[in-house]
Formats: C-alpha cells, sequence, structure tokens
C-alpha cells in the first residue's frame, strides 16, 4: 500500500463501515462447505433477504474492528489519526507512537527526493537496518541517482554512479543490471520519454519509500502490512470461490460495500 | 556544495576523530562522527577505507573517553552532548563489525568490547541500545570472543542483560549464548541457571527477540541428551508446545527456529519428538519454507536434510507433500545461489538415498542435466552435493541401466572432479564413479576411454587413506562382472606391485577393498588366474600373509573369496590352492587359520571358507580325490562333518554338498 499524500494533515478519521464486509468473510468458510454439499449441476440462488439473515447471525466485535482500524492507522503512518483514534475509542496501538513519527519523517524526506536525509534519519533510528538490507540500500543509493539526474547534475551523477554504485554491482548481478537500466538515463535527451523514463516517475520513489517503511517495521517487529487489505483480497478471492457455486447478493464496490442484488 | 564535499572525505573526517591535539571537539567532533557513521553503514568498500585509514582505534578512543567522562553524571547540556557522541561512536563501531571481517578483527583489535559493554549500563535508554545493537552486530561475527559462561562472572553478566527490559540487550544475550555456548558443560551451567526457563517467557514476545530466543535455545540443547529432555519437561511440555504453535508463525525465519529448535530436541532426546505427527508436521513445515526468498529459503533445504536423515518413513512424508517436485522446481531457477543450491542439492540426495521411487522423480533429463550442471559449480559445496545427489540417484540399478546418466560427457566430467583441488569433491567425486561403473559395459567402457583408470590408479597411491579408499573402490567396481581384455587393461595400468601394496595397506579397509578386487578380477575368468600367480606369486602370497596375520574378519572374508575364486580355476590353480591351505609335507602343521575360519563366528567368514572346499572337492577334476585324501588326512573332514548341523543355513548346505562330493569320489575310486 501506499500514500501518495501527506498524512500529516489528516483531521478525519476513515469512516469505518465495514460490518457487513467482516462479516461475508468470517461467514463464508461455513457457506461454502454447505453449498459444496449440495447438488453441483445448478447453482444455488441466494436470496438479499436470506443472505442478510445469514449475515446477522455473525457476530464480530467490536473491539476486534477497532484494532484493526488502529493497525492500518500505525502501519500506514498515520500517527495523529492513530492518537486521536486511540482516545476516542480506547484502542491502545500495538507500538509506541513517537516511533510512527520518526519513521513518517523518513518516508517524507524520502518522498520529496531528499534521499540522503532519509538515510541519515534511517541510520538515527536505527544502524543496523540499512547494513542488514542490502538491497535496499542499493535502491536507495539508486534514487539517489535518479534524483541527480532529474535535477540534471550529470557529471555528479555519473561519479556518484561510478563511486558508490558501481562497487555495490559487482557485489551482486541483479543491482547491475538496475544500475545499468539506471544509467542508461544519462543517455536520453528527452529523458521523461525514455524507455526508462518510469525511474523518474513519483511511483519510483514512492516504491522506495515504501520498501523503506516495510524495513523500519521489520526492525520495530511490526508488520509491514496492514491486516485490512488482506482481509479484503480474501474477501474477493472467497466470492470468487462462491461464483462457482452459488448466486447471491456480492459486493463489487469495495469503498461502498453495497451488496448487488443477484443475477437470477 | 563543494567547500563541505570536501570536508567529509574520508581523510579529513579520519583526521578530525579521536582525542586530543588535532582532533575536533563537541558539536564539530559529533558530526564527523555522525557523516562517518552515515558513510560506512551499508558501503563495504568505504568501511575498508575508513579501516585503511585507521579511523576504527579513533573512534574506539572516542567512545572510551565519552563513557568515562565524569560530566555524564554532571547533568544539564553536557551529558546530552556525551550521550549523542557515545551513540554515534557505538553506531559507527558496529556497522565496521557488519559484513567485513577486517572490520570485526579492527573492532576488537581496538578493544571496544568492553566500552560497549559499560555503556550497557547508561541512564539513557538510546545509549544502551546504541551498545546492545552495536555488541550484537560483534557477537554475529564468528571472530568474536566467546563468553565462558563456566566463569560465574561471565555466566552473571549474561543473566543481567537477560533480566532487562530493553528488547535490544536481551536480543544481545541471545546472540552471546548463541555464539558461546559449546561444550556439554556450559549448555549445563546455562540449564541450572535457568536460562532456559527465561527464554521460554520472552518467546511470547516481539518477532526479533523470538528469533534470538529460539536460536539460543537450539545452541543450548544441541546434542545434549539431559539438557534437552530438562527443556520438553518445562512447565509440562510448555516449552515444547511454544516450540510447536511457533512452527506455525506468521514469520518465516521465526518457523525456520522454531524448526531447528525441535529437530535439535528429536535429536538430543528422541522421546519427546518421537511421535511422528509432529514430525510430518515440520516435514510439512519445512517442504513450505524452500520456496521463501533469501536467508530462509537458503537455510530451509539443510534442516530438512537433517530432520529425514535416514529415516525411511519421513522420506515417505516428504515425498507425499511434494518435496521432490518444489526442489526441482526451485533448482529450475535461473541464478540460484550457490548456498541454497548447496541445500537442495543435498536435500535431494538424502531423498534419493532410500526410496527407488524419490530417485524416479529426478529422472527428467532437465533435471539431470541442472544436476550435471552444477558438478561445474565455482563453489566447492555445490560441486560436493551435486557428487552425492548422483551418487545417490545411481544407487538405483534401474535408473543405471536405463542409460539416463550414461552420457560420455557427464562420466568424463566426475573423471575429471577426482583432480578436483578440493580433497571433499574428490571424494565425493570418486563416490558417484563408484556406482555409475558398477554394472554397465559401456559406462565402464567410456570411463576407460576417457583415461579414467590412470586417473584412480594415481589415486589409490595418495597420502589420503579416504582417496585410496574411495579409488580402490571404483577400480573394484569397475573390475567387476567387466570383459576380459578390460580386465586385463586395468591390471596392466594398477601393475601386480601397487595391487600387492595396497592388499598390504595400513587400512584395513582398504586391505578389504584390494582383496575384493583381487578376487573380482579372478572371477569366472581363469585366464586371469595367471597374474596373480605371476612374479613369484606376488598377490597370492600377499592374499596368504593377510589370512595368517588375521587381522579383520572383512580381510579375511575377502581373502578366503580369492581363494575360493582361484580354486574354480583349472587343475593346477587348485592344486596352488590346495597347497597353500594344506600344505603337501606331512611334518608341517597346516596353516592354523583353516580351521580356525571353518569354526569363526562371523557366518560370511564360514561360507567363504566352505566355497573353497566346494572347489577344491569338485568330482569333475581328476586331482579332487587326491585332494579329499589330504584333507583327511588334516582333520578337515572331520570339521566340515561337524558343520552339518550349523546354525546358518547356508553353511549346512554348503557342508553338506562337500561331503556329498567327497563320498561320490570315494565311491568312484572303490
Amino acid at each position: 500500500m501506499e500514500i501518495g499524500e501527506d498524512p500529516c494533515g489528516h483531521r478525519h478519521l476513515p469512516s469505518p463501515k465495514p460490518t457487513a464486509l467482516f462479516v461475508l468473510v468470517f461467514h463464508f468458510h461455513r457457506t461454502i462447505d454447505e453449498i459444496s454439499c449440495a447438488a453441483p449441476m445448478s447453482k444455488k440462488v441466494i436470496t438479499r433477504e436470506e443472505w442478510e439473515r445469514k449475515l446477522k447471525d455473525v457476530k464480530i466485535r467490536k473491539e476486534d474492528m477497532n484494532k484493526l482500524v488502529m493497525n492500518f492507522l500505525v502501519t500506514e503512518g498515520y500517527v495523529e489519526a492513530a492518537e486521536k483514534f486511540r482516545v476516542e475509542s480506547g484502542t491502545e496501538p500495538d507500538i509506541d507512537l513517537a516511533t510512527i513519527t520518526d519513521r513518517m519523517a523518513v518516508k517524507k524526506a524520502l518522498q520529496s527526493g531528499n534521499v540522503e536525509d532519509a538515510i541519515e534519519k534511517v541510520n538515527d533510528l536505527n544502524p543496523t537496518i540499512l547494513d542488514t538490507n542490502p538491497q535496499l540500500y542499493f535502491h536507495l543509493q539508486q534514487q539517489r541517482l535518479i534524483e541527480l539526474i532529474r535535477s540534471g547534475k550529470i557529471e555528479e551523477a555519473l561519479e556518484f554512479a561510478q563511486e558508490e554504485l558501481a562497487p555495490r554491482g559487482e557485489e551482486n548481478q541483479s543491482f547491475l543490471e538496475e544500475l545499468e537500466r539506471t544509467v542508461a538515463l544519462l543517455a536520453f535527451e528527452d529523458v521523461k520519454n525514455c524507455p526508462y523514463g518510469e525511474l523518474l516517475d513519483v511511483s519510483q520513489r514512492l516504491k522506495t519509500a515504501s520498501e523503506l517503511n516495510a524495513a523500519i517495521l521489520t526492525s520495530q517487529s511490526h508488520e509491514k502490512d496492514p491486516k485490512l487489505p488482506s482481509l479484503l483480497k480474501m474477501l474477493i478471492w472467497a466470492q470468487n470461490q462462491l461464483d462457482e457455486k452459488a448466486a447471491y447478493p456480492r459486493i463489487n464496490n469495495l469503498t461502498t460495500a453495497a451488496l448487488e442484488d443477484p443475477a437470477v | 556544495m563543494p567547500a563541505s564535499a570536501a570536508n567529509n572525505r574520508p581523510e579529513d573526517l579520519t583526521a578530525r576523530l579521536g582525542v586530543g591535539a588535532g582532533a575536533a571537539q563537541g558539536e564539530a567532533l559529533l558530526k564527523a562522527l555522525r557523516e562517518v557513521k552515515n558513510q560506512i553503514i551499508g558501503n563495504k568498500t568505504k568501511k575498508l577505507l575508513y579501516l585503511h585509514l585507521g579511523a576504527v582505534p579513533k573512534i574506539v578512543s572516542v567512545l572510551a573517553a565519552a563513557a568515562a567522562s565524569p560530566s555524564s553524571d554532571s547533568g544539564g547540556i553536557s551529558r546530552g552532548g556525551d550521550a549523542a557522541v557515545i551513540v554515534q561512536a557505538a553506531a559507527a563501531i558496529g556497522s565496521f563489525a557488519c559484513g567485513v571481517e577486517d572490520g570485526v578483527r579492527a573492532v576488537l583489535d581496538a578493544g571496544a568490547v568492553p566500552h560497549l559493554t559499560s555503556i550497557l549500563s547508561h541512564d539513557d535508554e538510546k545509549v544502551v541500545d546504541a551498545g546492545a545493537r552495536s555488541l550484537k552486530m560483534i557477537f554475529q561475527s564468528e571472530l568474536a570472543p566467546k563468553y565462558d559462561v563456566l566463569q560465574e562472572k561471565n555466566l552473571n553478566f549474561i543473566l543481567s542483560l537477560l533480566d532487562s527490559d530493553n528488547e535490544n540487550v536481551t536480543e544481545l544475550a541471545a546472540s552471546i549464548i548463541a555464539h558461546s555456548c559449546e561444550t556439554n558443560e556450559q549448555q549445563k551451567a546455562l540449564c541450572d541457571a535457568g536460562v532456559l526457563l527465561r527464554f521460554v517467557s520472552l518467546l511470547g514476545g516481539s518477532s526479533n527477540q523470538k528469533d534470538g530466543c529460539l536460536e539460543s535455545i537450539a545452541a543450548v540443547i544441541k546434542n545434549n541428551p539431559e539438557v534437552s529432555s530438562r527443556f520438553s519437561c518445562t512447565g509440562n511440555g510448555k516449552a515444547l508446545n511454544a516450540l510447536a504453535n511457533l512452527i506455525q508463525d506468521r514469520y518465516p525465519h521465526t518457523r525456520l527456529l522454531a524448526c531447528k529448535c525441535l529437530i535439535a530436541v528429536g535429536h538430543a532426546s528422541p522421546c519427546y519428538v518421537e511421535e511422528l505427527q509432529i514430525k510430518t508436521k515440520l516435514v510439512l513445515v519445512l517442504v513450505e519454507l524452500l520456496e521463501e526468498p533469501g536467508r530462509v529459503g537458503n537455510e530451509a533445504p539443510f534442516s530438512l536434510k537433517t530432520l529425514i536423515a535416514d529415516d525411511e518413513e519421513l522420506h515417505k512424508q516428504a515425498l507425499s507433500v511434494n518435496a521432490i517436485e518444489k526442489l526441482c522446481s526451485i533448482l529450475q531457477m535461473s541464478s540460484v545461489q550457490a548456498r541454497r543450491l548447496q541445500g537442495i542439492l543435498l536435500a535431494l540426495a538424502e531423498l534419493c538415498s532410500k526410496l527407488e521411487k524419490c530417485r524416479c522423480q529426478l529422472m527428467s533429463p532437465q533435471v539431470l542435466n541442472l544436476i550435471v550442471d552444477a558438478l561445474k559449480h565455482d563453489c566447492m559445496d555445490v560441486r560436493v552435493a551435486a557428487c552425492d545427489c548422483i551418487r545417490n540417484i545411481t544407487r538405483s540399478l534401474k535408473n543405471l541401466s536405463a542409460g539416463c546418466l550414461s552420457s560420455e560427457a557427464f562420466i568424463v566430467r566426475l573423471v575429471q572432479l577426482s583432480h578436483d583441488p578440493s580433497t571433499s569433491v574428490q571424494i565425493a567425486a570418486l563416490g558417484a564413479l563408484c556406482n555409475i561403473v558398477i554394472n554397465c559395459a559401456t559406462r565402464k567402457s567410456v570411463l576407460i576411454k576417457c583415461g579414467g583408470v590412470s586417473q584412480l590408479v594415481q589415486l589409490s597411491k595418495s597420502m589420503d587413506s579416504a582417496l585410496r579408499s574411495k579409488s580402490v573402490l571404483a577400480l573394484r567396481n569397475l573390475m567387476f562382472l567387466a570383459d576380459i581384455t578390460d580386465k586385463e587393461f586395468i591390471l596392466k595400468e594398477l601393475t601386480l606391485c601397487t595391487l600387492a601394496s595396497l592388499i598390504y595397506d595400513s587400512e584395513c579397509s582398504i586391505q578389504e577393498q584390494a582383496l575384493a578386487l583381487t578376487s573380482d578380477l579372478v572371477d569366472g575368468c581363469s585366464q586371469s588366474v595367471k597374474h596373480v600367480l605371476a612374479e613369484d606369486s606376488i598377490i597370492l602370497d600377499a592374499v596368504m600373509r593377510q589370512l595368517q596375520n588375521a587381522s579383520s574378519i572383512g580381510v579375511c572374508i575377502q581373502g578366503m573369496f580369492v581363494l575360493s575364486n582361484i580354486a574354480a580355476g583349472s587343475e593346477s590353480d587348485k592344486d596352488t590352492v590346495m597347497n597353500y591351505l594344506v600344505p603337501p609335507q606331512t611334518d608341517s602343521c597346516i596353516p592354523s587359520f583353516t580351521i580356525k575360519f571353518l569354526q569363526s563366528k562371523d557366518i560370511l567368514l564360514r561360507v567363504a571358507s566352505l566355497w573353497c572346499f566346494v572347489n577344491l572337492t569338485d568330482p569333475a577334476s581328476v586331482g579332487s580325490s587326491r585332494r579329499v585324501a589330504r584333507l583327511q588326512d588334516a582333520g578337515i573332514v572331520l570339521q566340515l562333518k561337524s558343520m552339518l548341523n550349523d546354525p546358518c543355513l547356508d553353511c549346512k548346505l554348503r557342508a553338506r554338498m562337500i561331503l556329498e562330493q567327497c563320498m561320490e569320489l570315494e565311491t568312484a575310486q572303490a
């Protein structure tokens, strides 16, 4: 998950209306089992009333949902929102919220193209992260090179590639290939439209920032991905499984979680 | 900013570090330290450069001065300043100790460990974190000093670390234990001090802490039945349950470490992990971990191999969860790391060691080609693993004769590997060759054509007894059922003189193989007997000498097989053997071994000896009645009669057969 906007300005909590959605995920297992016992020839049709009745029978604890929300806020780094949510809902985060601020400062530096600053900050946070994670270190150095190329400092870029990146390429074949792709940017007049132009895209910064964010979380013994997206993935998977066996009120729009009437 | 860039040159920065004249002070020193730290983290080239410039002792002296500075107690700004210097210096030292052996050495030589240890009791938590992280880096290296926990002072120190609330400190304690605990006494001392209990309680903590604890638990229980069973009984099996839960942990690395712990418990005290259910689960988890990227995927095959070693039941389990398919699909990925490749090949070798079904799964040409390619790998360990794998695949006679592995290039490659600079590769290659040449005429001729025989002969004269043993075994297998031209060729390369000296080798196992080679030479081929008798019977004399010395049962058995194979030959061959076993002069007593072997407790030795007499009393041979008379005189017939009730059926039948042949000869004469 990548967050493109600056999270610090948030005042509103993402309104959690996910009841139906979670109920679905938790409920599906049983439903699939029940249906698979039935005759496989014709699809069973489940009406909206029946479906809603079944959903109502499933109980989800409020605290569990709050924890999921807190987990999302903490992992994605919405520190102010997390703090507010803690006060309002009484849900304790599983990590010191102060560490989120540090992590977000690192991420922000990287997202605004200040790679050196990000490296110094992460080294202050925990000096072992980049020392034990050569791939991440390489990607940060690669990002530095990209920023130099972006700002047109060609000579500096060449020198940096030679002094800092070439030795990493010698240590690892896949780094060398990535390095070659990056240096190729220097060969084009119109870098934005050259074959490797996507390296100059904002998405490349976000990719590197997300990798760094994950590494910091891992060093803090925190999961690097929030649980909410995996629950949504599970929902989609479960619906796909169920589609083969039954027609039922499906959720097609994840943001509204509206139940669509089954097509008969 | 060219000005500041120039100031940040490693030479200038190093000059500013240190204590005393010329060194930077206060804020400038802090800045220099931080700059060095940021330059070296993750950057091996820079680390080496600064090492070369002598930065490490300077940074350690800064740390020492700052840690000892009395201002750290006076409060206020200076205290914060000191703490910041300590944190930066400790972080830089830790980074030097990470990933570069020379760096660890420099850090140790500069005496960093005591200073880093002293800051672990600092008031400022950030200083403690920095010290603990830095020491942890150092103790992850093999070069780090070992803490002898048998010394009370050391043990107390480790226990105090373990009691800390700071996770970095408890992780450090775990690293020190994993690094230092080696002997049974040390394991017991740690266990007595309650370390295992503490680890079990820490298993509930963060994932980094869990991993550290699991590594240390494995180190403390490894190969120690007493400690291992005490661990297993901890809290009515609570500890074992915790491990069993952790093999399903969310994190692959934690799962792997928990598996390693359970495997260690299983090996040290089998009764606690004997249930097949747990082992089946371990197989399942480890097979899944094979596909993990990085360190976990690299180490998983090694653990899988250790778990299923020599256990046919577990081989079947692994087969049933598609272990071989998974291993093969990883093998087929592009650019597999050496460590991983080694593990995969070793796991495949283990799986192919017993079950034919497993071997059959490897018979696809793509997979075989990849294994054969691994014979050429740059890394020695991979070459050894590939040889082991081929050796075990070719244990199957079916695979051997199916000819999948008969490509000329591949045998040539193995022969080349028998000259490898590494002895372990040589031994592994010979192991594979032994199986490959055993029962296939085409492969024998490929080996002979590519100069393999002279290579094997050369190795049979090696100073290394393992090489001698394997090369003689390979020659023996090559000789087995070879045709007469090949036999003649092998013998010509080997020479009678070398064969004789191998029969006299200092190692019993080599004597045995050399004698077996001799009996394969003579087997079914009366033309070869002349070689055994050539050059003043140099070979036969050697055989007799070893039989008289009777140094090991195996040697005697093979020696008697040589004699019985010769006795299967012509009239004069039989007489030669007869003269050795029962000398014609009545006054000289028969060699003591003949009767002794017939009375031996070893079944195979009795069988081998009986076969000699079966051949000597062959009724179709004209001299047999003369020989029977001599056997009678020497008291051997009496001994044979006593063997009619031998507990071994084979012996009983052979003894009866000989006596019947004797009777037949007597009646024919009468």
